[in-house]
């Protein structure tokens, strides 16, 4: 999980990092509190994850009310490279004589964390990649021992902000720190001006103290869908549902099963020209509970022309379990489902949950296609589109009949 | 041959009394390939699970079992790192991780321990591995791996438990067997890796072509074709690759695996060029599979 800027530095806060004082307003009413608690010039920054701040005009130094409302107004709760913007950070501007880089992330064909330094702060470490690869400084080091002080000094990294920024990284389960500027300072000290922190999803849970909060997997703002979907893990550790669910523009709600298969759902309904209204997977073997969970949540999308339920020959996912969640799921949406629905899947229990899923379809009046393994999945996705283009067609004639 | 398991594999399961393991346990057994010697839960020493005997630590299961060839870890995800390194520190040589979400800082820590006491790892959110018609670690195949997989010469590498059957089924009703299925695993960072096991496949006479799935982020592939330029594999290799669509996502986006993240170390295309460059076979479409196998050999 990516997290604000102003996420990070409270983290470091922890481990003894400096960072410039500041305050984090998320309405125009809140600057009187805020401006109370620092002098002008104020430095402002919007709060977003995608980074590249500067170019939008997201960050700017302020020397008066005016100006410090004007860039409130401007900014807060409007879109910012696709991002609602909720907060905005103000900030003391410190007196910055060097600005440097520091990340920590791990190498992942050497197994183990690294730390990057460059003298070349304040712009993006890939184009210094590119002008000054000489400034930039790699350090390879054992995750049991951490970084080692002299060797640290040896290629000239600020010792001690380093082993704190390890500090946190290791404490809090980092996927990916890195602070760009670090600056030296006026009085000689290091300070964090800025932080970008990627924690580890699946350590999260040894963080509940951290006080993090939720985010979407494209964006800062999660959906209110991505939200609920998010929330059938955390009520049951049994298998996963919805962890991840991305929205798209398209008609097409998407239940695909497992890591891998997902991947090949959607490069296929792509690629067969359907367009998914979601992408989102379920697997491990989640009890049936999670999986009507999801069907609701996926299902409530309006203007739905097709339900793609796709994944590959499960090895220990028991379908009959998982495809009777996805029917109890069906059966709460309303109005009641017309559009045509594709499902793809083989496993323990295939047959028995397909004769299930007839008859349900048979006696309920549901207009559900079933196929197994022998059927690949980009044909499976194929008829998907095809269905889905067929109702549509049917619904806008109908729609033209009754207008006239 | 084959590589990874074969029918005489002493197989060690941590975590033996829990759902998962015991049925694992069971799926073995019944498939009549690996040979489960016993298992592991702490606080549950003296129990039995299917008529063998459960030990409270890998060290108490050794010292009456005699050493094992693999330790598969069927642990809730915080409590692997401890089990892990049990069978590190007993130098089982195998050591299969089940789990998924197991913290990538743990899963660092296990690889780095495991790398200096010479033990080679199999995941974190590793399906398994199987040998068809000669045995199984891990829950790959299910209850029934007689429904997808038989035995041949195709080698198949997957990062995902799904895909290891999809595969095993699309090659299978093409008219070729397998010699090993491994699922690796989807995690950041994984003990066994595509090319480690193009290093094996390479040596096994049965394997006469692999087969990979390949994934949006990390750099599996990237490597996997500096072995190949490197000479050091020389059998034909096809890849598929997977998440073409979420090239359009944000950097950083996460998908399905811990490890699929969009932009993470090299780009789809990249990928592409890379493989193509170094003599593999990109396949452009899944089913295409069978056919470019048959090419191949």
């Amino acid at each position: 999980m990516k997290l604000y800027e102003f996420e990070g530095h409270r983290i470091f806060s922890k481990v003894g990092i400096e960072s410039p004082f500041f305050v984090v307003v998320s309405s125009v009413d809140d600057l009187d509190q805020a401006r109370r608690k620092l002098k002008f010039p104020i430095v402002c920054k919007v709060q977003v994850l995608s980074g590249r701040r500067g170019r939008g005009g997201g960050v700017k130094v302020v020397t008066n009310e005016k100006q410090l409302k004007d860039f409130a107004v401007e900014f807060l709760g409007r879109d910012f490279g696709g991002e609602e913007v909720r907060f905005i950070v103000l900030s003391e501007k410190v007196d910055i004589r060097a600005e440097n880089y520091i990340s920590i992330t791990y190498d992942t064909v050497l197994k183990s964390p690294f730390m990057l330094f460059s003298t070349k702060g304040g712009v993006d470490i890939e184009e210094v990649k590119k002008s000054d690869p000489e400034s930039i400084v790699r350090y390879d080091f054992d995750v049991f021992d951490g970084p080692v002080s002299r060797e640290l000094e040896k290629l000239g990294i600020p010792s001690d902000f380093a082993l704190r920024l390890w500090d946190a990284f290791y404490k809090y389960d980092c996927r990916l720190i890195e602070v760009n500027p670090l600056a030296l300072t006026g009085e000689g000290g290091w300070a964090a001006v800025d932080s970008k922190i990627i924690l580890d999803d699946a350590g999260l849970l040894r963080h509940k103290d951290l006080n993090i909060l939720p985010k979407g997997a494209v964006s800062a703002v999660p959906t209110e869908r991505e939200l609920l979907a998010h929330e059938i893990d955390a009520e049951d550790y049994r298998g996963t549902a919805g962890s991840k669910f991305i929205e798209f523009d398209g008609d097409i709600a998407i239940l695909a099963s497992g890591g891998g298969a997902s991947l090949l759902v959607m490069d296929s309904l792509f690629a067969t020209g359907g367009k998914p209204a979601n992408y989102t997977e379920y697997s491990g073997n989640p009890p049936r509970e999670k999986v009507e969970k999801l069907t609701k949540i996926a299902l409530s999308r309006e203007n739905l022309s097709g339900c793609f339920v796709a994944g590959a020959v499960a090895n220990f996912t028991d379908i009959y379990e998982t495809l009777s969640g996805f029917i109890e799921g069906l059966r709460q949406v309303k109005p009641k489902v017309g559009f045509p629905i594709v499902i793809r899947r083989g496993g323990p229990r295939q047959r028995e949950a397909y004769e299930m899923l007839s008859k349900v379809a048979k006696k309920e009046g549901y207009d559900i296609h079933l196929f197994g393994p022998e059927t690949p999945i980009s044909v499976a996705s194929k008829m998907m589109v095809e269905l889905s283009d067929k109702y549509k067609l049917k619904s806008q004639r109908a729609n033209l009949k009754s207008a006239n | 041959m084959s590589i990874l398991v074969n029918s005489q594999t002493r197989i060690l399961i941590q975590g033996i009394t829990g759902k998962q393991g015991s049925q694992a346990c069971r799926e073995i057994i019944s498939y009549g390939g690996g040979d489960v010697v016993g298992g592991v839960t702490p606080g549950k020493g003296g129990q039995e699970v299917e008529g063998l005997p459960v030990f409270d630590t890998v060290f108490e299961a050794l010292k009456v079992l005699g050493q094992v060839d693999v330790s598969m870890i069927y642990a809730p995800p915080l409590l692997v790192c401890d089990a892990a390194f049990e069978a590190v520190e007993a130098k089982v040589p195998l050591v299969h991780i089940f789990a998924e979400n197991v913290p990538v800082l743990d899963v660092c820590k296990i690889l780095t321990l495991a790398s200096e006491k010479g033990v080679r790892v199999l995941g974190p959110n590793s399906v398994g591995a199987i040998s068809p018609g000669e045995g199984k670690i891990g829950s790959i195949g299910g209850p029934n791996p007689d429904a997808v997989f038989s035995r041949g010469p195709v080698g198949v590498i997957s990062k995902s438990g799904g895909m290891c059957s999809e595969l095993g089924n699309l090659i299978t009703s093409g008219g070729f067997g397998q010699s090993t299925v491994v699922g690796v695993g989807g995690d950041l960072l994984i003990g066994t890796t595509f090319s480690d096991l193009l290093v094996d496949f390479e040596q096994d006479n049965q394997t006469k072509v692999v087969v990979a799935f390949g994934e949006v982020g990390g750099s599996s592939e990237i490597e996997a074709a500096r072995l190949l330029k490197e000479g050091k594999f020389k059998k034909p290799f096809i890849v598929y690759l997977a998440g073409k669509f979420a090239e359009s996502l944000p950097k950083d986006t996460a998908l399905g695996h811990a490890g699929a993240i969009v932009g993470l170390e090299a780009t789809m295309e990249q990928k592409i060029k890379v493989l193509r460059a170094s003599g593999a076979i990109v396949a452009e479409n899944f089913e295409d599979i069978p056919t470019l196998i048959k090419k191949s050999i």
